[in-house]
């Protein structure tokens, strides 16, 4: 899920950067590094919308450069244990098939997918219900349910079931209606 | 953008964290892109790729697309109003625009947000 949330950083700034645009080079700077990463506490963060606070510089012993304290605003993607999202199928194999939602990856064992759906190989791999109604294959849409989640310090995985009322597919490009 | 406490989301920064709809997270980042077209030519280069992932995807599963009704929605949301004559004065266009939005209907969904929120 997406949150809008208020993160804190030490920006090292090296004195080349200093003069009258010292604020605006650290802004860039912030953006430059943060967005994009991703942390296991906070998840994703995918966009910087504001930059609240510049503490005071502290000059480094040893070396010249400044840290700067910058608070900032910005929209992070997290997934939680035991929410429900929507995600996207990317591929398909015989031991579950693979969604993604925004930023993160997620995995859908063979397992956790209803018994009435079968692996069908081929050139477009995808589960099937056993009267072809349904089908999931690469780019169809799925609501799933995040079951595990594992966080390292720079990424996130996540684990997903199909298996429960009101979830699977919502919309299949691949179907007749 | 609702502010709400859940027991799901440990971890103070979270509790004070707002949640964001797919549809205003469309609006802040298709906001964020134009700024960069302004400051660059070549936007495409600077975005990092989390950002084409979570633009793509909020594209395509925000169910509401037109910003006003957004909006709309926070403010219903955010303000819970209990009978349907506040919410008609709050968001006039549930009456005019929607007249296939029978009063029960409206109703209802003005019951499921009260009961949404007391069991929180």
């Amino acid at each position: 899920m997406f949150f809008h949330i208020v993160l804190e950083r030490n920006m090292l700034l090296h004195p080349r950067h200093f003069g009258p645009h010292l604020r605006d080079k650290l802004v860039a700077k912030l953006m430059k590094d943060v967005e994009g990463t991703c942390s296991g506490r906070h998840g994703f963060v995918v966009a910087i919308t504001g930059v609240e606070s510049v503490g005071k510089g502290m000059i480094r012993d040893g070396t010249g450069f400044v840290s700067f304290p910058v608070k900032y605003q910005c929209v992070v993607f997290r997934p939680f244990k035991g929410e429900v999202l929507e995600a996207v199928v990317t591929m398909v194999n015989k031991m579950g098939f693979f969604a993604e939602a925004g930023p993160v990856q997620i995995f859908v064992s063979n397992h956790l997918i209803p018994d009435d759906m079968e692996f069908q190989s081929g050139d477009i791999p995808n589960y099937t219900t056993s009267d072809g109604a349904i089908k999931i294959q690469k780019d169809t849409e799925v609501r799933l349910k995040l079951i595990g989640t594992r966080l390292d310090a720079t990424e996130i995985f996540c684990i997903g079931t199909i298996k429960e009322d009101y979830l699977g597919v919502i919309n299949d490009p691949g179907a007749a209606v | 953008m609702f502010l709400i406490k859940n027991e799901y989301f440990k971890g103070s920064q979270f509790l004070k964290a707002k949640y964001l709809m797919n549809c205003e997270v469309s609006l802040i980042l298709d906001r964020k892109y134009e700024q960069l077209q302004q400051m660059s030519d070549d936007p495409s280069n600077q975005v990092s790729q989390v950002f084409e992932k979570s633009l793509q995807y909020v594209k395509r599963f925000s169910r509401y697309t037109n910003p006003d009704a957004v909006r709309q929605l926070c403010v219903l949301g955010n303000l819970c109003p209990l009978t349907v004559e506040e919410a008609t004065l709050i968001v006039l266009s549930i009456k005019t625009r929607g007249r296939s939005h029978e009063d029960e209907d409206i109703s209802k969904m003005l019951d499921d947000l009260n009961l949404i929120k007391k069991f929180e």
